[in-house]
């Protein structure tokens, strides 16, 4: 990955001075997820209890080392989607996605980029989709490397005694920088 | 690494340049008949060595007019990276096409966002705009360039001294890399995608002595009569189309030639290759791109290792004139050679390492570098008051054709013509002119490609001449 910024750099390089032009990157997070952290059983989650926890994902990726140094950030977004198939039990979730730069220490211990609320019931599939934007997404995503992690917070207070479980399958995980020229 | 990719860089800048690109033609007489070379042309007196022993006809001086500087201060390019208005391309298409004639179109704006998909084992960039200048194929630049010379002539002997610089430069992308660029189309693993660039620049100072003559003469029957039927028994001064061996129909043959000695100022050349290799993933957790760089480097210079070259040369022309018609062959720089003592060197990348490696190979190798020939072939025909001619120009990189026509009328001159560029491409012109007795002033509108953007745009040319 590191050298990549060789020939990557070159393009903003490139595009030099092609006025007040972008460059847009868009990185395909998802693809460097482990397959095994893209889809996800839960449960079972005793019924009756609020703030159970289940970490998705954490990874440390890869970016494009040299962005940060070449170029701008002028925003920043990052498309989420997911699939909740609960099987069984009721539940309020939190899905919450956290993007840091790799040197931080856990990445679970930084303000979450998306905080999206899931709510499951037995025997449906929900769909939740967000976009997001922070300047800490931007800072993240110019470095060369960035960990990402995935966390639902789970409250089954209303499931009563059924345990709630399922499977939680991520299907977007996209992010966009769009820079401009910093030469 | 840095330097790298500033190499890579001021590689792929050089790769965007136009290839062979033609020189601005600033007499717009010449411009107005699609550029061709005549005996009559002063513009056209380098490439014949034997039209310096032609008598003058019409038109024998030009003094351009650069209208180019006008419209360049009205619209000056940004020049400071930092203001938005900043487009490189603008800049580089100043060099490729200097401010000189008028333009009369410009190529639209090379512009647009530059777009990158990356994913674990994807990746592709989307240049928009800017792939327009990606070469669809192998660019070569350069070509001779006989710099202005002092000397003088007495009768048919001449002498001067001329600089000479000669610069080649072929770059290329391979299929891979130009597929990635200019198409748009994705990386893929365990590929390589490279460039080549091959460059040659070597400049001297000329020390030539030459004849130019008429070795032969047949004066057409008739002889002596005026041609504009105005003769000096009127009390009327000589009519000076009857020298003319254009026009009063003898045949004449000129020759000229004019052996060189070349002082070789300084020689480089650089042959050199690069690339990346993907891995078995694009963007995997390990380092999956392999870099390769080789180049090798001659040099010798005034003041440097090696120092002052030395070699000799020639230029040799003939032109035939036969009831009007005019045939030209002039050959530049035959022969012409110099020897250096060379240093040669090859710089390596090493991967592992991180840095380039560089092996001193040879010092003081002899070396005999060539100054390429320019032929020029030319043909005209005089009916009265109309020229038709036509020239084939072939040099190391390329063989262009100029055809064009010239007819008076009164005081006033029509022209037309067209030419094939140095990319092979296919350009117009046409003129007109009014003289004024000892002075004329001329305007031709011609198309040309010398933008970095290759796409073929307007220019207006003006220029005095001297009749």
């Amino acid at each position: 990955m590191r050298r990549w910024i060789v020939v990557l750099a070159l393009l903003p390089l490139l595009m030099g001075g092609c006025g007040d032009r972008s460059l847009i990157l868009t990185v395909d997070i998802l693809s460097f997820l482990d397959p095994a952290d893209v889809s996800q059983a839960y449960g079972p989650i005793p019924g009756g209890l609020s703030g159970v926890t289940v970490d998705v994902a954490s990874e440390e990726v890869s970016l494009l080392q040299g962005i940060e140094d070449v170029t701008e950030v002028s925003s920043a977004t990052l498309d989420i989607a997911a699939s909740f198939d609960n099987t069984t039990g009721t539940a309020s979730a939190s899905f919450r996605i956290y993007i840091t730069s790799a040197d931080s220490s856990d990445v679970f211990s930084s303000t979450p980029i998306a905080d999206i609320p899931v709510s499951l019931t037995p025997g449906a599939i929900t769909n939740v989709s967000t976009q997001v934007s922070s300047d800490a997404l931007a800072e993240a995503l110019v470095q060369d490397k960035a960990k990402i992690g995935v966390r639902i917070t789970f409250d089954t207070t209303a499931s009563g005694i059924v345990p709630v479980q399922g499977t939680e399958t991520i299907t977007v995980l996209r992010a966009t920088v769009i820079t401009k020229k910093d030469l | 690494m840095i330097r790298m990719g500033w190499l890579l860089l001021a590689a792929a800048i050089a790769g965007l340049l136009p290839g062979a690109a033609d020189a601005q033609m600033l007499n717009a007489r010449r411009l107005g008949m699609g550029g061709v070379a005549t005996s009559d042309n002063g513009a056209s007196r380098s490439a014949n060595i034997a039209f310096r022993a032609v008598p003058k006809g019409e038109g024998y001086g030009s003094i351009p007019l650069p209208l180019g500087l006008l419209q360049l201060a009205g619209d000056t390019p940004e020049f400071d990276p930092d203001d938005p208005d900043f487009n490189i391309f603008e800049i580089l298409d100043l060099v490729s096409n200097p401010p000189l004639t008028y333009s009369l179109s410009k190529p639209d704006e090379v512009s647009g966002d530059i777009s990158i998909f990356v994913g674990r084992d994807s990746l592709l960039v989307d240049l928009d705009d800017v792939r327009r200048v990606i070469p669809e194929e192998s660019m070569r630049q350069g070509g001779v360039y006989h710099l202005f010379g002092i000397g003088f002539g007495i009768k048919n002997f001449f002498v001067q001294l001329q600089p000479i610089v000669h610069v080649r430069n072929e770059f290329d992308l391979d299929p891979n890399l130009r597929a990635a660029l200019r198409d748009a189309e994705p990386f893929v693993s365990n590929t390589r995608y490279g460039l080549v660039d091959d460059g040659v620049a070597q400049a001297a100072v000329a020390f030539q002595a030459g004849i130019a003559l008429r070795a032969y003469r047949a004066p057409a029957a008739g002889a002596g009569e005026d041609v504009d039927g105005v003769g000096e028994e009127d009390g009327d001064p000589p009519d000076p189309k009857a020298l003319d061996p254009r026009r009063n129909r003898e045949t004449s043959l000129y020759l000229g030639a004019a052996p060189k000695y070349l002082l070789g100022l300084a020689y480089g050349q650089v042959d050199g290759a690069g690339g990346v290799t993907t891995g078995d993933t694009l963007f995997g957790s390990s380092d999956p791109v392999a870099f390769d760089m080789v180049a090798r480097t001659r040099y010798a210079a005034v003041g440097e290792a090696g120092g002052m070259g030395h070699g000799y040369g020639a230029d040799v022309g003939a032109v035939l004139f036969w009831n009007n018609f005019e045939l030209g062959v002039g050959i530049n720089d035959v022969g012409s050679e110099i020897s250096w003592d060379t240093t040669v060197k090859q710089h390596v990348y090493s991967d592992s390492l991180n840095e380039f490696g560089t092996t001193l190979l040879a010092v003081d190798e002899d070396f005999t570098s060539r100054i390429p020939a320019t032929t020029t072939i030319n043909v005209a025909k005089r009916m009265g008051p109309t020229t038709i001619a036509a020239d084939l120009v072939d040099n190391e990189l390329s063989t262009g054709v100029h055809v064009g026509a010239e007819t008076w009328v009164g005081k006033f001159a029509l022209r037309g013509g067209f030419y094939r560029d140095s990319n092979g491409r296919w350009q117009v012109a046409g003129g007109t002119g009014v003289r004024f007795g000892g002075i004329g002033l001329d305007l031709a509108v011609a198309s040309h490609g010398r933008y970095v953007e290759e796409t073929r745009q307007t220019e207006l040319s003006a220029s005095l001449t001297l009749y």
